[in-house]
């Protein structure tokens, strides 16, 4: 190809980028006027209180996916169940920081721990699953990919997925936010509220990244079996701690009478239900993450048999 | 270059050395009730107070100590109940009503109408100003304060409750969100701090 063909195609990719993000701002412009200006009149599904980082970060992932599976050859393009996993990935976690469900997070505690469950586990894993990196890498502008690749930024993420700290952390900050003191000013200070949801949102995807990469070791930074041990390792913490407020005899979050519960519902029952959410499904995406290990392990093993029968074969 | 750092370490040292020093030179606020200075926006609304029928802004409440309370008058226990204590903390603390406005703003737009919350309001302090409004000014004024109230339908179709936010919001003079009382607050911890407040600690 030409320089000249080359430096067209450059611009016109630039000029295609700047419409795209040009037009996710003005969607969420007109959003947030709305929001603003009619509160009142909002539908379930809009935003309680319109966040920009919310939804740059969900609308600029989502079209630098789609952006970059129009630049990789037909061939490597994910699966339609790939896809789908990362859209509903996205989704939840959208629909979690910006819609009624955001409001009723607010003021009930059982609802908080299922937004966390949706935050931390379901949304993450989903997006893990989809194995997106490459195409939102792909998709994304030359400047902001810079920004990325940046060798800070690479090693912080580093140490944020080192086995070992990465089930620590994600374990840590289940047991930290719940802690009654932190969660009574988590609930009230809106600034750290922010910093709670979005804590656990980057843990989830750091941490499910890390155990649902179909690859094997050393291409994966795990092995199979240290990630199996590290599902199990998260999820025993997590059932203790769901039993811990599922059963507990008096009301120990009285933030959520401050904040005014919106079900009329006692604080212990509000309690109890919360408990159970920690305590059941949390636990349970790690017995989710475990079958998918064993299937990953299921299908190396499968190839690998079929590379030395065809070696085998040739000889 | 090890000069340089050093110079800018015993800089960095000074500075919290000096940041320490004037927090711990900070006058304690001793409040009894829940600070949140700096959490929330600045007061902010534009609704109709009941009494007069007049519009009004935020901004016509500034210099005043603003106490803002959500309720309806057909609830049955909260909202008389929290109108009652501050009324009386009023009573009690005479230096306090050329102080202080209690804004009580109606969740329940619908039934509450200018001269049922006229009515309502006679029977507590003067300084209780009833607020309605449309539900945007409603939900606007609720949302930047994360108040919540929600219909409970009755048996009959206007036989219904509202669940709403029980906390009491006192806001400083220049409109500063500063405590939270919850539900329940007794008239000695209010008159406390709204005391605090008078005397300009907030």
């Amino acid at each position: 190809m030409s320089e000249r063909a080359k430096n067209a195609l450059g611009l016109g990719v630039v000029g295609r980028d700047a419409f795209i993000f040009g037009t996710i701002v003005a969607i969420g412009l007109i959003e947030a006027v709305v929001v603003a200006r009619y509160p009142g009149a909002m539908p379930l599904w809009m935003p309680y209180e319109f966040s920009w980082g919310v939804y740059l970060a969900c609308a600029v992932t989502v079209a630098c996916y789609v952006s970059g599976i129009h630049r990789i050859p037909s061939s490597a393009r994910p699966s339609a169940l790939r896809k789908t996993a990362f859209f509903i990935g996205v989704g939840l976690i959208y629909v979690s920081m910006q819609t009624w469900l955001d409001y009723a997070a607010q003021h009930m505690f059982f609802i908080h721990r299922f937004q966390h469950l949706l935050l931390h586990h379901t949304g993450p894993f989903l997006i893990a699953l989809s194995n997106p990196g490459d195409m939102i890498w792909r998709g994304l502008p030359g400047p902001i990919r810079e920004i990325f690749g940046h060798r800070l930024l690479r090693k912080i993420t580093d140490i944020l997925q080192q086995p070992v700290f990465a089930s620590f952390l994600f374990v840590a900050l289940i047991y930290l936010w719940p802690i009654p003191s932190v969660h009574f000013w988590a609930m009230l200070d809106p600034w750290l509220y922010t910093v709670m949801n979005w804590s656990v949102t980057l843990d989830g995807i750091l941490f499910w990244a890390l155990i649902l990469d179909p690859r094997p070791k050393p291409l994966a930074r795990l092995s199979y079996g240290a990630r199996l041990i590290s599902v199990a390792a998260v999820m025993f913490p997590q059932m203790l701690l769901g039993a811990i407020v599922a059963f507990a005899e008096r009301d120990i979050y009285p933030v959520y009478d401050i904040c005014g519960r919106i079900l009329p519902m006692t604080g212990l029952q509000d309690q109890t239900y919360a408990g159970l959410i920690l305590w059941v499904p949390s636990s349970m995406m790690s017995v989710v993450a475990a079958i998918f290990i064993l299937n990953f392990i299921r299908i190396h093993e499968e190839a690998v048999a079929e590379r030395s029968d065809a070696k085998i074969f040739n000889a | 270059m090890l000069d340089t750092s050093i110079a800018w370490s015993r800089r960095a040292f000074c500075t919290l050395l000096l940041g320490t020093a004037m927090i711990g030179c900070k006058p304690k606020e001793d409040w009894r009730l829940i600070d949140v200075e700096h959490m929330y926006p600045q007061l902010d609304f534009q609704m109709v107070n009941a009494r007069t029928g007049e519009r009004v802004t935020a901004q016509d409440y500034l210099g005043k100590i603003v106490v803002l309370f959500f309720g309806y008058t057909f609830c049955p226990e909260i909202c008389p109940t929290t109108l009652l204590t501050l009324t009386s903390v009023l009573e009690e603390q005479k230096e306090l009503q050329s102080e202080v406005v209690v804004l009580f703003v109606t969740v329940d737009p619908d039934r509450d109408t200018e001269e049922a919350l006229k009515q309502y309001v006679s029977s507590f302090s003067p300084n209780v100003i009833p607020l309605t409004g449309t539900p945007n000014e409603l939900a606007v004024l609720a949302r930047h304060y994360r108040v919540a109230y929600t219909i409970n339908p009755g048996p009959q179709p206007e036989d219904y409750t509202v669940d709403h936010t029980a906390t009491v919001f006192i806001f400083a003079r220049d409109g500063r969100l500063r405590l939270l009382a919850p539900y329940g607050t007794g008239n000695e911890d209010f008159g406390h701090d709204l005391m605090l407040l008078a005397a300009n600690l907030g």
